[in-house]
């Protein structure tokens, strides 16, 4: 896991004093303090060495001092030249590094470490079973703190510096261009896990691959379907939509407006609000004041979704649907924030679901359960997600029998392939080819299928029960 | 900046500066190396109305006014990539500075200084909404994006850097040229009592609101180039009060009011920022970036309460009193203190 | 129509919770000259302590302020000791980098207890309503707002009817007359730091019980409080009350009659007009920059 930047550290030390030498011609002082502050990482490297397996948080508080040093000694110059590491000859048996950065701190950090759980399970299963092309995989991560500019850091050092075999994509959304950016450049493979905005495929970048079954705006296409198959007397007559402004998630509520609104179900309520709105009172009583039969949330989050119910349970507000683009696909984490009274008849569009048949879904539970602990059902969304982007490019690796990015992005689009989330195809510009969701609706403590109609689990449970 | 010393400093500083990407070539010291010098010159620029003593919160509403600008104007007018969009950019700066003119009259109408900090903090919320909202014009959350050159991955950084690096060079000339003018001695008269400042002549309405309007020209330039090299805007990542927190703790950590001083702040922060949640934060346990981040700034703060700059030029001269002490009876010390400039208001 | 008037009872309860938070930011600055950034964070803090003291230790959050207040109030202390009494010049300025650097290491700390996950504080009264004009309002927004009016009280019959009080006006008045006067101004500065502090305690249970939070929540709130405080005049309770009240029954009027995504916009709006007309806010003193 740790092996990169331990190798990192290595170079830091080479390069230290070969710039040691090289500088100390012309200005002696400055390759002196090099050397001087390189002195210090050496122990620290020799720990990591051995203990390079789970040396778990011995490791991090060394590294953070080191760091610290690194940050309060060295002027800019000087720490920036110490990373200026190019790999040593590499063996054959060198593993196969795949790097990544994630939101593992602010904003996005709890999607961030669910990609990573997914990531690293992954990698775990791929090693088990001899490798990529025979090399063990060692997989990078680097945290970008949910922000735009340290994304930009990351993906340049990964490929540009430390030239990784293979990269993932990133979580946090405003993230996803950047990156794609620099993979472009470098003619990088980038799959992604999170990141189906329209504005990431007009990137028309043939190396970037949305790893998901369908592209956002098909997301909740099937509840038109669902609700149109009720007896045309029990239909909701009534919507109410809010969304939050999140350019991935805005966009799912358009196309499944239009397609109810020509079904003859009237619009009641449609807002937009801030993201970072702290406080969705207000919006949840307008809701609630429209007594819409259906509600349709464009929500983010967990809290967010909990903001809405609270407020409509203490409303008295209950609608007969009521769906939610994201929250309720995030396993027990949504269940114990509302309470699994509360969760009874809840829907949401989900690529994923422990109970789906598809491929080497078993083993992906099992394994995930086994590392992390908890149960099927606490297996949030973004885990399956990260974990298709490892099965999407083991099945690219195997097909071509290499590990060139370009070898990769030709076969990308030339297969179908078979992931947790069922299969997948892609267009051109890394959009999906398919138009495959589930849905999904909480009934009695976790989630079963009730469309499309041939995976079918349940039945809808309609109308919805009432709030507790 | 009158004594030999001091250019001899800045010689070799700028020459350090020039031969970087070439010592440091990696793409990781590139891309450290060009948001350091970005925050240099977004420093140097918040500065100059910082002469003021009129703490502005809210600059990045000019990064993100001059982001808006190239990539819109890119977008539009269906440029390609190029060098030819660094001259864009400074199209970015002028429309950040039009832009400074209305909202520097209105805040500052305002002469108490907390209210001051709050409307221009308030400025950056809004215009983010405003790009959120408008989206017809700013394609609202789903960003714009910036054309990109057709440069290699290797070679792509070093364009940018040394477009930040004439950025940052630019705006520190322009603020040492007009701390040493007449209308910067008047902006600094301001900061030291504004009534009294307007007893002996300085127009200080006409002073402070041409102050606000030129430090807005170098940050919209700098968001621009920002955008550029980022290839893709969202309202909330050039809209965005940690921009204005970096500029801001770059400038009070390397000392107000100095020329020097935010250049020292914004190369030590920026790196320093970066390479801790570069190293520290892929442990899953975020938090230690912080905590460090947090210890280092009360450190500083405490230990050097006017600043870095102004800290040790005041240590120097205070040896430099002792020494003359020795040799002499008299001693001299008003001639140094405008080198440093601030220590106390 | 009811939709209107509950959102207005909505905002003017919230506004109350939102005042008693921004009290102590206001006391801070009155008496010490401090800006106190960290002030979104100590809510944010004290939050967390609510909400583990009932997690753990199956603790009432309201009963758990017997406890939390206190440890907020050390807490004060111990902040003004070790950092904000070493701050002799620039007060204002200084302060603000002191307390953003105490911020963020309490971010880290709190960061690393917690990680970055949501959490909100549960109970009965957090979910239960009384029908107020046709809508429900939740016991939590009445409680709070209760708290916050009693806590608010408190402290103004001790800034205007006690002994301590009055050595407190005195030292605002005129900090160097105070000390020749025999006060000691030293101790009042720490002792109102920490009641400040303490104050955060309610603040904080109130703010988790009303909204999902975690340690990044603080930035954002802090610049809520911060103008609430300036809008009402710096060291003004009153005014902190008002404004505060004010605000927010003008956001959630705009949220429910036209549309919550321009409602931000207006937050920022109103308070930009109102410190262009009245820079001094609307109680405090008519007074020119000073720095």
């Amino acid at each position: 896991m740790t092996s990169v930047k331990v190798c990192c550290m290595q170079y830091v030390i080479a390069e230290g004093r070969l710039l040691g030498g090289r500088i100390g011609g012309h200005a002696v002082g400055a390759g002196r303090k090099c050397a001087a502050m390189t002195a210090a990482p050496a122990s620290v490297t020799i720990d990591l060495l051995i203990k390079s397996d789970g040396g778990g948080i011995l490791l991090s508080i060394r590294r953070q001092a080191t760091t610290a040093m690194f940050a309060l000694t060295a002027s800019s110059l000087l720490i920036a030249g110490c990373g200026t590491a190019k790999p040593a000859a590499q063996a054959a048996q060198k593993p196969v590094t795949i790097g990544t950065s994630l939101s593992l701190s602010g904003d996005f950090s709890g999607d961030g470490k669910s990609i990573e759980a997914g990531y690293k399970l992954w990698v775990d299963q791929v090693n088990k079973h001899g490798g990529l092309l025979g090399r063990k995989v060692k997989l990078v991560v680097l945290n970008d703190d949910s922000s735009t500019q340290q994304s930009l850091t990351n993906y340049s050092t990964l490929i540009g510096t430390d030239h990784v075999d293979l990269v993932f994509g990133p979580f946090s959304s405003p993230l996803t261009i950047p990156a794609e950016q620099i993979a472009k450049r470098y003619g990088y493979l980038l799959p992604d896990p999170a990141g189906g905005a329209p504005s990431v495929f007009a990137e028309n970048y043939d190396g970037y691959a949305y790893a998901k079954p369908a592209s956002v705006p098909h997301n909740l296409l099937g509840l038109g379907n669902l609700l149109m198959s009720l007896p045309a007397s029990e239909r909701p007559k009534t919507v109410a939509y809010a969304t939050s402004n999140d350019p991935f998630t805005e966009p799912q509520l358009p196309p499944l407006r239009k397609e109810l609104e020509a079904a003859g179900m009237r619009t009641l309520y449609y807002q937009v609000f801030p993201d970072e709105t702290p406080d969705l009172q207000p919006e949840a009583l307008a809701i609630a004041q429209t007594h819409a039969d259906a509600v349709v949330l464009g929500t983010t989050s967990v809290p967010q979704v909990q903001a809405f119910v609270q407020a409509f349970a203490q409303q008295h507000y209950n609608p007969k649907v009521i769906v939610a683009t994201s929250g309720p696909d995030q396993g027990s984490a949504f269940s114990s924030a509302l309470g699994v009274a509360n969760t009874e008849g809840f829907l949401v569009p989900i690529a994923w679901t422990p109970t789906a048949n598809s491929y080497q879904n078993k083993q992906f539970i099992q394994a995930y359960i086994a590392k992390y602990g908890g149960t099927a059902a606490s297996i949030p969304a973004d885990a399956p997600d990260a974990y298709c982007v490892g099965q999407l490019v083991q099945e690219l690796v195997t097909k071509t029998h290499s590990l060139k990015n370009a070898d990769l992005i030709k076969a990308l689009h030339a297969n179908t392939f078979q992931t947790v989330e069922g299969p997948m195809s892609f267009q051109m510009d890394g959009a999906p080819a398919g138009t495959h969701m589930f849905l999904v609706q909480w009934q009695n403590g976790s989630t079963k299928i009730v469309w499309p109609k041939d995976s079918q689990q349940a039945s809808l449970e309609y109308p919805k029960p009432a709030w507790h | 900046m009158k004594r030999p010393s001091t250019w001899l400093i800045a010689a070799v500083a700028l020459l350090a500066a020039l031969v970087y990407p070439f010592v440091f070539s990696s793409t990781e010291a590139t891309t450290i190396g060009f948001f350091a010098l970005l925050y240099v010159g977004l420093a140097a620029s918040w500065n100059i109305n910082g002469y003021t003593g009129y703490i502005s919160l809210g600059h990045s509403a000019f990064f993100g006014i001059g982001a808006y600008t190239i990539a819109l104007f890119a977008t539009r007018l269906g440029l390609q990539g190029g060098y030819g969009l660094f001259a864009v950019a400074l199209l970015g700066g002028l429309v950040a500075g039009v832009a400074a003119l209305p909202l520097g009259f209105i805040a500052l109408r305002v002469r108490t200084m907390h209210s001051f900090v709050i409307i221009t903090i308030a400025y950056v919320m809004m215009l983010q909404l405003l790009a959120y909202n408008l989206e017809s014009i700013t394609n609202g959350p789903n960003g714009l994006g910036v054309p990109q050159p057709a440069w290699s991955g290797a070679f792509f950084n070093i364009p940018f850097y040394f477009a930040a690096l004439v950025l940052a060079v630019g705006t520190v000339l322009l603020s040492a040229w007009i701390r040493g003018s007449r209308f910067g001695l008047g902006l600094m008269a301001i900061r030291d009592d504004e009534d009294k400042a307007a007893g002996v002549g300085v127009d200080t309405w006409k002073y402070k609101l041409t102050a606000y309007v030129i430090s807005a020209i170098p940050i919209g330039i700098g968001g621009a180039v920002y955008a550029y090299f980022a290839s893709y805007i969202y309202p909330q990542t050039v809209f965005d009060p940690t921009i204005d927190l970096g500029i801001v703790l770059s400038v009070f950590l390397g000392g107000t009011g100095t020329i020097l001083g935010p250049i020292v702040g914004a190369l030590i922060i920026q790196p320093a920022q970066q390479l801790l949640t570069l190293y520290t934060g892929n442990l899953g346990t975020a938090g230690w970036d912080l905590l460090l981040l947090g210890a280092l700034f009360l450190v500083v703060i405490l230990l050097m309460p006017s600043g870095i700059v102004p800290s040790l030029v005041e240590r120097a001269r205070r040896t430099s009193v002792r020494e003359a002490v020795t040799k002499a009876d008299e001693t001299t010390p008003g001639a140094q203190t405008a080198v440093g400039g601030n220590g106390t208001s | 129509m009811s939709l209107v008037l509950g959102s207005v009872v909505l905002g003017i309860l919230s506004g109350g919770i939102y005042a008693l938070m921004a009290v102590g930011l206001t006391l801070s600055f009155g008496v010490l000259e401090v800006v106190n950034i960290a002030q979104g964070m100590f809510v944010i803090a004290a939050a967390y302590l609510s909400y583990a003291l009932q997690r753990y230790w199956h603790i009432d959050p309201l009963l758990g302020l017997v406890i939390t207040i206190p440890v907020m109030f050390l807490l004060g202390l111990v902040v003004e000791w070790s950092f904000i009494r070493r701050l002799k010049q620039d007060r204002v300025m200084l302060s603000i980098l002191v307390s953003w650097a105490v911020a963020l290491i309490l971010e880290g700390v709190v960061g690393l207890i917690f990680a970055d996950d949501f959490r909100s504080i549960h109970s009965w009264y957090v979910t239960a309503t009384v029908p107020v004009f046709g809508l429900y309002v939740p016991d939590i927004y009445l409680i709070g707002f209760a708290l916050a009016v009693v806590l608010m009280g408190l402290v103004y019959l001790l800034v205007y009817r006690s002994r301590f009080g009055a050595a407190l006006r005195a030292m605002v008045q005129n900090r160097e007359a105070a000390a020749l006067l025999g006060i000691d101004v030293q101790r009042i500065s720490t002792l109102t730091f920490a009641i400040a502090t303490g104050l955060t305690a309610a603040g904080g249970m109130l703010f988790g019980a009303i909204q999902a939070f975690n340690a990044d929540s603080n930035l954002d709130l802090i610049s809520r409080l911060l103008i609430i405080v300036i809008l009402g005049g710096m060291g003004s309770m009153g005014g902190a009350l008002v404004a505060s009240v004010g605000l927010l029954v003008a956001v959630n009027i705009i949220a429910v009659t036209w549309t919550p995504n321009w409602s931000t916009f207006f937050f920022f709006g109103i308070t930009i007009l109102v410190l262009v007309f009245r820079p001094q806010g609307f109680f405090g003193a008519p007074a020119a920059r000073k720095v």
